[in-house]
């Protein structure tokens, strides 16, 4: 399936609020972002892909179906962690996922399995009879994505996943979203508010702003489409004599001095040995030598303007 | 030679059935049956409802019990079948307030209704899991202690001598208490729909049922209203109806014909129906 979500000018409003103002896109294969500040109209275009509310305008695909029209179908190949909390607080996690996978249609005793399998995906084998409520914040979140997964869904939508956890549990739900999504192969969308998570975990982004489609695509090929030239950043030790040095030293390339740094258009391989020599030619040092990259925040900031 | 890899053996694909929304439904309706009864869940979420049923099929116990020891002249001063009700009102009532507020509250109080509706469940198909459930546990305490007594006066001789009467017996029975199981589970879903706190359900329900009470005890006792008007009273007109199913009516009643007691039925069931439905066609779960 090369598109897993598609959305051709999808409206929709609340009221006089327009949450998503005719947005287009398309959702393939692998981990997508689905990024944009609060009130983008992230979770509501969730709600459009679980067929929970109609569109006001365009038309939405969701694993080839209309999830309006045949929502038990396709909400039976979908697996949804919430962004709040939404698992009650007395029973005990294995109960919940096997009772949630059921739900999703897997006969009873293979709910029973996959529940306890998808537990020790998220690492809660040991605590999987424990109830939901005497769980930390980082396990019950963990518990939210198991039972997104348990039932083998073709795609997986977490909202904020990462909501209300410390840097540690953040980077272990970002790794075991990157372990589901690339190692186990499911369709993952990932709505979250942060570039950074959405830039290190996932392939693909979807950026939303006041419900418009501001850019999609490969994460790569959004940063690569919005550079107008290669260059490497060079980062010197000493003053304006310093840099004023290994300019000197540049002839014939095209350089661009911001403080102590320079920016160097990078025309070729040759360039590296170029900024090599000059460096060692003026004998100051090299503090660091990197290509620069264009920054899914680069690539957000000019999608926005 | 391909590169052999060990791949995560803690998840699996599943490529198997997918029973659809049927197994949701059946999946959701014992899930909250168990829950209700306080199965899979610490003793202290055992108890009342335990203790409820226990209360309800006491006097069955005590009847049957009672026949064991009677002379069989005197057999014929154990209440009827048709009045066992009267003697189990309350629990009834008390489990009604129970049972309803612990299988809706909680899915809109911890947002779990939001995974529900994510699944291949819709609001339909959600409210009728529920409503199979309630009905389903309400059955113990209506459907239940009746038969129970049936079988156990049969077994002593004390009941319908023959075949066809026992079966028109159970018939009556089974008409009678699904009509109450059915006719409470509308009205206190349709009061659990309101409020996400299990107390507060609950003791809406016991309010508006002795308001219920008051309303129509005024209006019929005090004003000199028609009799007809107890069909407003909810602790009266559903037991009513049972016993005109068995054939028989409360004395102070007779006046009354079973045509405005089935409508009274049907009102009170239809405004069940009716705001339940009403509630959770507004609710938005993922908002």
């Amino acid at each position: 399936m090369s598109v897993v979500v598609r959305a051709e000018g999808v409206t929709k409003r609340w009221g006089t609020t327009v949450a998503l103002d005719e947005a287009t896109f398309e959702i393939g294969p692998g981990i997508t972002g689905m990024l944009g500040p609060n009130g983008a109209g992230k979770t509501t275009m969730l709600g459009l892909v679980l067929g929970l509310y109609r569109p006001d305008g365009g038309a939405i695909t969701v694993l080839d179906r209309d999830p309006w029209t045949a929502g038990p179908e396709v909400r039976a190949r979908i697996g949804w962690a919430p962004e709040h909390e939404a698992l009650p607080p007395d029973v005990p996690a294995f109960d919940a996922v096997r009772h949630l996978a059921e739900v999703h249609g897997l006969p009873n005793t293979e709910a029973a399995g996959r529940a306890s399998d998808a537990l020790w995906v998220v690492g809660l084998g040991e605590e999987r009879f424990r109830a939901v409520g005497t769980m930390s914040t980082g396990q019950r979140q963990r518990v939210k994505l198991a039972q997104a997964i348990a039932h083998d869904p073709a795609l997986v939508l977490l909202d904020e996943p990462t909501n209300g956890l410390d840097p540690v549990q953040r980077e272990e739900m970002l790794g075991l979203i990157r372990h589901v999504g690339h190692d186990f192969g499911l369709n993952v969308v990932l709505s979250s508010h942060l570039l950074e998570e959405v830039e290190r975990t996932c392939d693909s982004v979807v950026i939303l702003d006041e419900g418009r489609t501001v850019a999609e695509g490969g994460i790569a090929e959004l940063r690569a489409a919005g550079s107008t030239r290669a260059e490497l950043i060079v980062e010197v030790d000493g003053g304006d004599d310093a840099v004023a040095a290994v300019v000197a030293q540049l002839d014939g390339l095209t350089v661009d001095v911001d403080g102590r740094r320079l920016v160097v258009e990078l025309t070729s391989d040759d360039t590296y040995d170029l900024v090599r020599d000059a460096i060692a030619e003026s004998g100051v040092a090299l503090r660091r030598l990197q290509r620069r990259t264009r920054s899914l925040e680069d690539v957000y900031l000019a999608a926005r303007a | 030679m391909t590169e052999a890899r060990i791949h995560d053996a803690g998840y699996r694909r599943y490529d198997g059935v997918r029973l659809g929304p049927a197994q949701a439904v059946r999946s959701l309706t014992k899930h909250t049956a168990q829950r209700v009864m306080g199965l899979r869940r610490p003793a202290r979420y055992k108890t009342l409802p335990f203790l409820v049923v226990l209360i309800a099929y006491l006097p069955a116990a005590v009847f049957v019990g009672l026949a064991a020891f009677l002379p069989h002249q005197l057999r014929g001063q154990l209440p009827k079948l048709s009045d066992y009700y009267g003697f189990v009102t309350a629990a009834i009532v008390l489990f009604v307030a129970f049972v309803a507020p612990e299988s809706l509250c909680p899915d809109r109080r911890y947002r779990t209704l939001s995974l529900y509706l994510a699944s291949p469940l819709d609001r339909t198909t959600y409210l009728r899991a529920k409503a199979q459930a309630i009905a389903g546990i309400l059955a113990l305490v209506t459907l239940g202690p009746p038969l129970l007594m049936l079988v156990g006066l049969s077994l002593q001789n004390a009941g319908p001598k023959h075949p066809s009467d026992l079966a028109i017996v159970v018939l009556r029975i089974a008409a009678s208490g699904l009509m109450l199981s059915i006719f409470y589970t509308a009205i206190s879903m349709a009061i659990a729909s309101l409020t996400d706190r299990r107390a507060f359900a609950a003791a809406f329900t016991l309010i508006i049922v002795a308001g219920t009470v008051s309303v129509a005890g005024t209006l019929v006792y005090a004003l000199g209203a028609s009799k007809g008007l107890v069909v407003l009273n909810l602790n009266r007109v559903p037991f009513e109806m049972s016993q005109r199913i068995f054939g028989t009516h409360d004395a102070d009643l007779a006046s009354v014909p079973n045509a405005v007691i089935v409508l009274g039925m049907i009102g009170w069931f239809a405004i069940g129906c009716g705001v339940t439905w009403w509630r959770y066609r507004r609710l938005q779960v993922n908002r």
